[in-house]
């Protein structure tokens, strides 16, 4: 504590800047941390918490995936010895048409039962939910809204509310209000309850329910319960606890998780290089100092540990100003996350709460502290070795030995052959990441000496541009290397970073856009609603008739598409009508044979599969699939592993008449249109409004239009990526600015005794600001270098662990011709000051420096 | 034998005579109950019934409102069948009722809704529910079975000045009931339910007063039937008009089916 105070201090009162730039590291590290991890957990515990609310006493609800079931089912489960009540639900999240408000979360329920299950707080304290519960049952037009929705939009008993509905904008009639607790209070207050027949007629659910709600007899237990009902009703229904519900939704949005996890703990990796950099470069720096406490008797563990200390007090003031930026921020991100599941998944959840719990602060500082101490071991290691004789001996450590040189490069020629072998050897998992980051380590170790290299070859180039000034930068990078190496390995780690999102990025709008261009060739498409992937309502099918007869049409595809749940994980299930497709789509399977794929799939004696799903499940042609429905199990074999992007969990695809099969159910969630040769687009899509307006609730979509709503979701889904690049190149700024100024003190003498001997301050100026573009370029290249390796082990990821797409590789060099401007420029930037600091600084002060 | 002797052993043969008439009365009360119930629920047999209703229900604050019902009912005691279709006012008119009883067992029941263009069945796990906002719980409306409770005839008393047994009527361990008890009074000159008191517990939840009792082709009918939730401080009071007993009525009447055309 005493050479905190007698040694530490001091120099970071004397270079507050740079302590504040290195403080910056962490902070930008352990906000990002927080945000994404308090964002994540605010939209996981807010869906759950909806449930929980909803669920209310409910024990165990049955469900069959997104489909639904029949109603017949119900009859069922309350014939069951072991049920005490048991009700249905359906569930559809609508536009409130309110401005402001966003989405609603409509309850359809059997008011005769369900208060068995839930408690309707009323309004005024009667036992009534509303005054005439006939009257409700009746008109097909009641709802019931939660004080808090109804306080903040003027909402009394009496109110017209318009809600979007499979027929188009309904006015609805507030006949009851419902205080704002337990129920009432999901989904942020935004919840209104309506009657479950009427909910089925507008949402187009035909005679089916999303679910059931029950509660057992007493005496019964629940295990008990549930395997009489298992065993009732076969292994399409799932019956459960509603708390599992929230497990489901969080290995649903699992890839996503994982690449925020992933986003996070790289910022803070890069946060710990600043850091690294800041303690090479003040080890450094204070050799000298360092030397005199040795003399004085300091031992190597006082150094080690006042170093150490130095790292952790940063780590503290960062961690700290980092957790209350994060939370700042969380909350935006919470909605860019809860905007970008509705969009991705169709499940509209919104964090209305920011969900940070202790555990996951005190997480985010002890990780901080920890990332700050860890960067500076080695500097600390390095300081408490340090000659005492040596430290006095200026610029010689900035120098690599021959030795040194040897040990670099041999290390890292192992650790590349261990990493080349990982990745050729074997498959496994831990394996394939141990040879990741044995090549992220060579590409660290060879650091210095790939700076000692290429400021040679920049030499000459540098002395073209200006002689002089030229020199003196590139022999400045030369006779320091460790100097140096520290800003580049963090400015390499951040572009290899940039680049591999990039790539990956790049190569996934390539992929989605081919798959496109093949899957979804048909000229219009007409959906129930604005979101491609929400499931709230349907299309009868009779309406396909209706469409086939507007003028201009030429055929019809019907898609039905919903989640299942095969082994544990929720994929997509399409059914389609495999024969027509046959006829408009050139959908080639990646393995098998196109015929047979279609001649089996259309008889429904086969299934295809995406190639993700396959990925990831280890799946092969003619693997049998197993697949629960409500009305069967589907035992089918695979035909065909075909390209498709409909859900980064993988998807299954049937044809339509096995999905009524077993499902009994031939609702439609999409109508693929296909004109006639002569057809305008705009007047057919006209002519389908005009037919059903009034009647049904529309939206008919254009291919270019469908095509860029897609790749517009995919924007969001990138966008965290996007965020990452910016807190790469950020980080990176910060580096180079951090290094500028280090060097810049370093030099103060040599500078001085420049400008003493005729040096103009031009002159001292373009030393230096040749000497940042030095640092900037010699970290583009290593850095797109090692990002051209980073982008495979990134692309083999997302391949084995995150969606199992093959995404091609492409390196992005549209994104690295854009950062080079952007890195330069930044340099140049970040050298101005150090460089008007240097020439307006005191001559005499800048001679005397020691 | 002695004279002492012999006035003892008369004694305590008395007292056995004594004691054997008073158990018997229990027995030949509970027998009576049994019984007036049995004779009241006789007198109101009827192949079917029809009449035209006036549901008024009146708040705890006084808020009143009315709906028009028309009734009609196929089958005696226990196994009958009941369609109620709503008239008035425009909100519910069209939706109906179907109710299945069963001796046995709780009813059936279905309701056709015009405005969505559904019928549905009502799951009736929760009987204590009120009936769509009156202050009759959908157990009220089920038929009584008399075999289903225990009865105990408690006394006399008289209601709206006509004199009535005052009888006990306790649900059987396999009559699941939302109550534990009621008192039930019949009139005694022509044994004509006058109230039926309904309690949980010890208290008091639900009356129901019989008035206006007529005689309509011999069976003594209430025409005016009001049902008070004691705890709610509400009234649902029920105007029959048009009582008619014995109607040929189809048994096509009574599906689910046609309660579209009501």
């Amino acid at each position: 504590m005493i050479l905190l105070r007698l040694i530490s201090w001091p120099y970071f009162r004397k270079h507050l800047l740079r302590t504040a730039l290195t403080t910056a590291g962490i902070v930008i590290g352990v906000a990002l941390f927080v945000a994404v991890r308090v964002a994540n957990n605010s939209v996981v515990s807010g869906f759950s918490g909806t449930v929980d609310r909803i669920a209310g006493k409910t024990e165990l609800q049955i469900t069959a995936g997104e489909t639904g079931f029949g109603e017949e089912i119900l009859e069922q489960v309350q014939a069951a010895s072991s049920v005490r009540v048991a009700v249905p639900v359906i569930e559809a999240v609508v536009d409130s048409n309110i401005k402001g408000q966003g989405s609603v979360l409509v309850m359809g329920i059997d008011m005769t039962g369900d208060r068995s299950l839930r408690d309707y707080d009323l309004e005024d304290s009667k036992d009534d939910v509303i005054d005439d519960p006939l009257i409700f049952l009746a008109q097909a037009d009641s709802l019931i809204v939660s004080k808090e929705f109804a306080d903040r939009n003027h909402i009394a008993v009496g109110t017209r509310l318009p809600l979007g509905t499979a027929e188009g904008t309904k006015t609805f009639k507030v006949r009851g209000i419902v205080k704002t607790s337990g129920l009432a209070s999901a989904f942020g207050g935004n919840i209104a309850i309506m009657d479950i027949y009427a909910a089925q007629k507008m949402f187009g659910r035909g005679r089916t329910f999303d679910r059931i709600d029950l509660a057992r007899k007493p005496g019964v237990a629940i295990a008990d319960c549930e395997k009489q009902l298992g065993a009732l009703l076969g292994p399409g229904f799932h019956v459960q606890a509603p708390s599992s519900r929230g497990g489901q939704f969080e290995t649903m949005i699992a890839s996503y998780s994982l690449m925020v996890s992933l986003s996070s703990a790289f910022a803070l990796f890069i946060g710990m290089f600043i850091i690294y950099n800041s303690f090479s470069t003040a080890v450094a720096q204070r050799r000298s100092e360092i030397g005199i406490l040795r003399a004085l008797g300091a031992t190597r563990g006082q150094i080690r540990a006042l170093f150490l200390g130095e790292s952790a007090v940063i780590g503290v003031i960062g961690s700290i100003i980092g957790l209350v930026l994060g939370l700042l921020i969380a909350r935006a991100i919470a909605a860019s996350i809860g905007a970008l599941i509705a969009d991705v998944y169709g499940v509209a959840q919104q964090a209305y709460e920011l969900a940070t719990s202790p555990s996951i602060l005190a997480l985010s500082l002890v990780v901080g502290i920890a990332t700050s101490v860890a960067a500076a071991l080695i500097p600390a290691s390095s300081a408490a070795d340090v000659d005492p004789v040596r430290a006095i001996q200026k610029g010689s450590y900035q120098l690599l030995s021959a030795g040194e040189h040897r040990l670099r490069v041999g290390l890292a020629c192992v650790l590349c052959l261990i990493s080349a072998a990982c990745l050729t050897l074997s498959t496994s998992r831990s394996v394939f990441y141990a040879g990741y980051l044995s090549l992220v380590l060579a590409a660290l170790l060879v650091v210095p000496l790939l700076c000692v290299a290429l400021a040679r070859a920049l030499r000459p180039l540098l002395r073209r541009i200006l002689a002089v000034e030229g020199t003196l930068a590139a022999d400045s990078l030369i006779r320091a290397p460790r100097r140096t190496s520290a800003t580049v390995a963090a400015l390499m780690l951040s572009l290899a970073l940039v680049v591999a999102f990039a790539g990956m990025a790049q190569a996934s709008y390539s992929s989605i856009v081919d798959w496109m261009n093949v899957s979804l060739n048909s000229d219009l498409f007409v959906l129930p609603s604005q979101n491609l992937v929400t499931q709230t309502t349907r299309f009868p099918v009779a309406m396909a008739q209706e469409l086939a007869a507007v003028n201009g049409v030429d055929r019809i595809q019907m898609v039905r598409s919903g989640r299942i749940t095969f082994k544990d994980t929720p994929v997509m299930l399409v059914a389609l009508e495999l024969a027509s497709i046959q006829q408009t789509v050139d959908l080639r399977p990646i393995s098998g044979s196109k015929e047979e794929m279609y001649r089996k799939s259309i008889a429904g004696e086969g299934l295809l599969v995406s190639d993700n799903l396959a990925e990831l499940h280890r799946l092969k042609l003619g693997d049998i699939v197993d697949l629960d429905a409500p009305y069967g199990q589907v035992h089918l074999p695979i035909v065909g592993v075909v390209v498709d992007q409909s859900d980064q969990q993988g998807t299954i695809i049937v044809d339509r008449s096995v999905f009524i099969r077993y499902w009994h159910d031939d609702a439609v969630n999409i109508f693929r249109l296909y004109l006639k040769p002569d057809a305008v687009h705009a007047d057919v899509r006209q002519r389908i409004f005009d037919r059903f307006e009034g009647k049904r609730r529309v939206f008919v979509l254009t291919n270019r239009e469908l095509k860029q709503y897609i790749l517009k979701i995919a924007d969001r889904w990138f966008g965290l990526v996007y965020l990452q690049i910016a807190v790469a190149v950020l980080v990176a700024i910060l580096g180079i600015f951090n290094a500028l100024t280090v060097s810049i003190t370093d030099r103060r003498r040599e500078l001085g005794v420049l400008r003493a001997v005729g040096g103009l301050h031009s002159q001292i100026r373009g030393t230096i600001w040749l000497e940042a573009l030095s640092v900037a370029a010699i970290g583009l290249v290593v850095g797109g270098v090692l990002g051209a390796a980073n982008l495979y082990y990134v692309l083999e990821i997302v391949r084995r662990d995150i969606s199992g797409l093959r995404l091609d590789y492409h390196f992005p060099i549209s994104t690295m011709a854009a950062l080079v401007p952007i890195i330069l420029a930044t340099a140049f930037l970040a050298a101005l000051w150090p460089a008007e600091a240097t020439v307006r600084g005191s001559l005499v002060e800048a001679l005397e420096y020691e | 034998m002695n004279r002492t002797k012999q006035h003892l052993i008369f004694a305590a043969i008395a007292c056995a005579l004594a004691s054997a008439r008073l158990g018997n009365s229990r027995l030949y009360a509970a027998d009576s109950a049994r019984q007036i119930i049995d004779e009241a629920q006789n007198r109101a047999t009827s192949k079917s019934e029809r009449y035209e209703g006036l549901l008024e229900t009146i708040g705890e604050g006084g808020e009143r409102a009315e709906k028009r019902w028309s009734f009609e009912r196929l089958g005696s005691h226990g196994q009958s069948k009941v369609v109620i279709a709503f008239k008035a006012p425009a909100e519910v008119k069209g939706v109906a009722l179907l109710i299945v009883n069963h001796p046995d067992r709780a009813s059936d029941q279905w309701m056709w809704t015009p405005n969505i263009e559904r019928d549905r069945r009502i799951a009736m796990q929760d009987r204590s529910t009120r009936f769509f906002g009156t202050d009759f719980s959908f157990e009220d409306l089920e038929e009584r079975d008399v075999d289903q409770f225990d009865y105990e005839l408690l006394g006399e008393q008289k209601i709206e000045n006509a004199l009535c047994w005052k009888i006990q009527s306790v649900p059987k361990q396999a009559k699941s009931s939302q109550y534990t008890k009621s008192i039930v009074y019949v009139r005694k000159d022509n044994y004509a339910f006058a109230r039926i008191e309904s309690f949980v517990k010890d208290l008091a939840v639900r009356r129901l007063n019989y008035s206006s009792i007529t005689n309509i082709q011999g069976i003594w009918t209430a025409k005016s039937l009001s049902m008070t939730d004691v705890r709610r401080g509400s009234l649902t009071r029920l105007t029959l008009e048009k009582v008619e007993y014995n109607v040929p009525l189809s048994e096509d009447r009574f599906t689910v089916q046609s309660l579209r055309d009501r």
